[in-house]
C-alpha cells in the first residue's frame, strides 16, 4: 500500500502570510481590526465582525492555558506515526484567542486542562508551527 | 415552520456490511425499489429524486449529481433529480428540499436515498479523506489531528467539567451495541455486546478514546419515499409525519467551535422543534440521536434533559438507554452500532425514525412509539439539526 508520507504544511491564504512570516522570527502574531478593535483568529481578508479591511497585527505574549487536549497513541495518518505519541490541544491565549496546537516537552501523563503553557516554534518544510510547552521549561 | 406538511410513507434499506462485490448500483436498486414498494406507490408516481451525496466516492457522486438515477430505475414520472451535500446533515436537507418540491407543487412523491461503498476505496485514500475532511488545512491539519482526536478533545473537556468516568463513557458503546445486536441491518447484528471492561481493555487510540469507542467503516444504503401529509393521511398507510425542524450553525473549523455555544445549540434546537410539534420532552417515545461517536452521548442526554446534569454517563452505565432499558435511545446504535457509512448514517437514522413510527421495527420496536426526536449534524459538527416526527398528524 502506498501512502503519501509528506508532512503537511499550512495551506496559507495571502492574508495569513504575515502570521507565518512572524513565526519565522519567533513571533506569534494576532490580526486586529483597527476599526472595531476585534482580535481576529484565524486571520481573515476582512474583519469578520465589521467587514473592515483596515487590519493590523499585534504580537501575542505567547502565554496560554490548555482548554482541552488529547494524546494520540494510534490510528493517525501514516505520515504522522513516527511522531507518536503526541498531544493535540486547544489553548487559550492571554489575548482571548483559541488555537489548535501540540503540547511538547512534557510527558503526556503530566498534561492537564488549565495547565499554563508558552509558545515555542517548530520548523516543518519552511514553516514554523506554534507549539506550546509548560511554562518555565527551558 | 414545517409542522405537518410531509410524511415518510415508504422505507428501504440493505444491511451494512463490507461487501466489495455489492456495487453502488446494486444498493441503489435494492434500497430504492424496496422503499417505493413499501410506499404502495408505483415507480412512475415518483416525481423527484434526491441523492444524499456519498463522501470520498467521486464516481458515483458525479453519476448521481448528473441525474442518472431516474433513468437507471425507470422512474418515468420523474420531473427532477439532484444531489445534496452537507456531510452528515445532507439527509435533513434532502428532506427539506423534498418538502419544498411537494409544497410548491413540483412533485407529489419524492425519493430520498443514500449509498456508500467504502470497501472498494483504496485504504490510503480513505485515511487521507477522513484526515482532511472537516479539518482546517491551515490551522489544524498540520498538527496531525484526526476525527478521533477532535472527539477526544471534546470528551476530555466534558469529563473534566462533569466528572464523568471512563467506565460511564465506555458504557455508551455497550448501550449502542445492545441495539445493534438486534438490528438485521447493523454491521454488528447478532454479535456479542462488548462489556464496559472489554471496551476499556481495547487499545487507547487517543485519550480518552479506546478502539471500541471509535467507528468501523461499512458499506450500506437506505431510501425513503416522501409525500404530503395530506396524501399520506388519504393513503391510510403507516407513516412518519414531520412535525418540527430547528437548526443552529456553529463553525466549520473545529477549533473555532465554542463548546458552550454548541451545548446551547442542542438545547434550543430541541426546544424549538418540540414547540413546533406542540409536544414536550415527556411526549418523546424515542431519542434517535445521531452523534457519530459514543463519547458525545452522555453530554447530549443531559442537554436534552433526558438525564439530569452530570448524570448522563451514569444513566448509560445503569443500562437505561440500552435495548430493554426505560429510555429508548439511538435504536440503530448510531454509527458505532450500525457501522459507519459516511453521510449515510443519518439517512439510516431517519429511516429508523420512520420505521419505529410505522411500527415496523420488529424486535427493536419501541412500545407505543408516537413521537421521535431525530437530530443530525454535518462535517465534524458544524451544525445541529433537531427534528420531531410523529405517528399521526
Ligand atoms: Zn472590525
Amino acid at each position: 500500500m502506498e501512502f503519501d508520507m509528506t508532512k503537511p504544511v499550512p495551506e496559507t491564504q495571502p492574508w495569513s502570510e504575515k502570521f507565518w512570516e512572524g513565526t519565522k522570527q519567533g513571533k506569534l502574531l494576532i490580526q486586529v481590526c483597527k476599526d472595531c478593535k476585534s482580535k481576529i483568529f484565524y486571520p481573515r481578508k476582512f474583519c469578520p465582525e465589521c467587514w473592515s479591511g483596515n487590519l493590523d497585527w499585534i504580537e501575542a505574549s505567547g502565554k496560554a492555558k490548555i482548554f482541552t487536549f488529547s494524546t494520540a497513541y494510534d490510528m493517525v495518518e501514516p505520515k504522522f506515526t513516527d511522531e507518536l505519541p503526541y498531544t493535540i490541544a486547544y489553548v487559550d491565549l492571554e489575548e482571548g484567542i483559541r488555537m489548535m496546537t501540540r503540547i511538547i516537552e512534557c510527558k503526556p501523563e503530566d498534561i492537564r486542562i488549565d495547565m499554563e503553557v508558552e509558545v515555542v516554534f517548530q520548523e516543518r518544510g519552511g514553516y514554523f508551527l506554534p507549539y506550546f510547552r509548560p511554562v518555565g521549561k527551558k | 415552520m414545517s409542522k405537518g406538511k410531509i410524511a415518510i410513507i415508504g422505507i428501504g434499506e440493505v444491511p451494512t456490511r463490507n461487501m466489495p462485490e455489492r456495487t453502488h448500483w446494486d444498493i441503489i436498486y435494492d434500497t430504492c425499489m424496496e422503499a417505493i414498494k413499501d410506499s404502495g406507490l408505483h415507480k412512475n408516481d415518483i416525481e423527484g429524486a434526491i441523492s444524499v451525496t456519498p463522501q470520498a466516492q467521486p464516481k458515483i457522486a458525479a453519476e448521481l449529481s448528473f441525474g442518472k438515477l431516474p433513468e437507471e430505475l425507470g422512474l418515468k414520472g420523474c420531473k427532477d433529480a439532484v444531489s445534496v451535500n452537507a456531510g452528515g446533515a445532507s439527509t435533513s436537507n434532502a428532506i427539506r428540499l423534498a418538502e419544498q418540491w411537494i409544497t410548491s407543487g413540483i412533485a407529489k412523491a419524492v425519493l430520498v436515498h443514500h449509498v456508500t461503498v467504502h470497501s472498494t476505496i483504496p485504504i490510503p485514500d480513505l485515511i487521507n479523506f477522513f484526515a482532511r475532511a472537516g479539518v482546517d488545512l491551515q490551522w489544524e491539519y498540520p498538527y496531525g489531528t484526526t476525527y478521533n482526536i477532535i472527539m477526544g478533545l471534546m470528551a476530555n473537556r466534558y469529563m473534566h467539567e462533569s466528572d464523568c468516568k471512563p467506565e460511564e463513557m465506555a458504557s455508551v458503546v455497550t448501550a449502542l451495541r445492545s441495539w445493534a445486536a438486534k438490528d438485521t441491518n447493523s454491521f454488528f447484528y447478532g454479535k456479542e455486546v462488548p462489556s464496559v471492561e472489554k471496551v476499556l481493555a481495547s487499545a487507547l487510540l487517543n485519550t480518552p478514546l479506546h478502539k471500541r469507542e471509535s467507528n468501523v467503516l461499512g458499506d450500506g444504503g437506505s431510501a425513503m419515499v416522501i409525500v404530503s401529509a395530506e396524501d399520506a393521511k388519504k393513503m391510510k398507510r403507516p407513516a412518519a409525519y414531520k412535525l418540527g425542524d430547528s437548526v443552529r450553525y456553529f463553525s466549520g473549523t473545529c477549533v473555532m467551535r465554542d463548546f458552550y455555544k454548541v451545548a446551547e445549540g442542542f438545547v434550543v434546537t430541541a426546544k424549538e422543534a418540540m414547540a413546533q410539534a406542540g409536544i414536550t420532552k415527556e411526549d418523546v417515545s424515542l431519542w434517535n440521536c445521531y452523534l457519530a461517536y459514543p463519547l458525545a452521548h452522555p453530554l447530549i442526554a443531559e442537554l436534552l434533559e433526558v438525564a439530569p446534569q452530570g448524570m448522563g454517563g451514569k444513566y448509560f452505565l445503569e443500562g437505561r438507554m440500552s435495548f430493554g432499558g426505560d429510555i429508548p435511545w439511538s435504536s440503530i446504535g448510531d454509527a458505532p452500532g450500525r457501522g459507519h457509512t459516511g453521510s449515510g448514517v443519518s439517512t439510516a437514522c431517519y429511516v429508523e425514525t420512520a420505521r419505529q413510527l410505522m411500527g415496523k421495527a420488529g424486535e427493536r420496536q419501541v412500545k407505543n412509539c408516537k413521537y421521535v426526536y431525530q437530530n443530525a449534524g454535518g462535517g465534524s459538527g458544524f451544525n445541529n439539526i433537531a427534528t420531531i416526527w410523529g405517528k399521526e398528524i
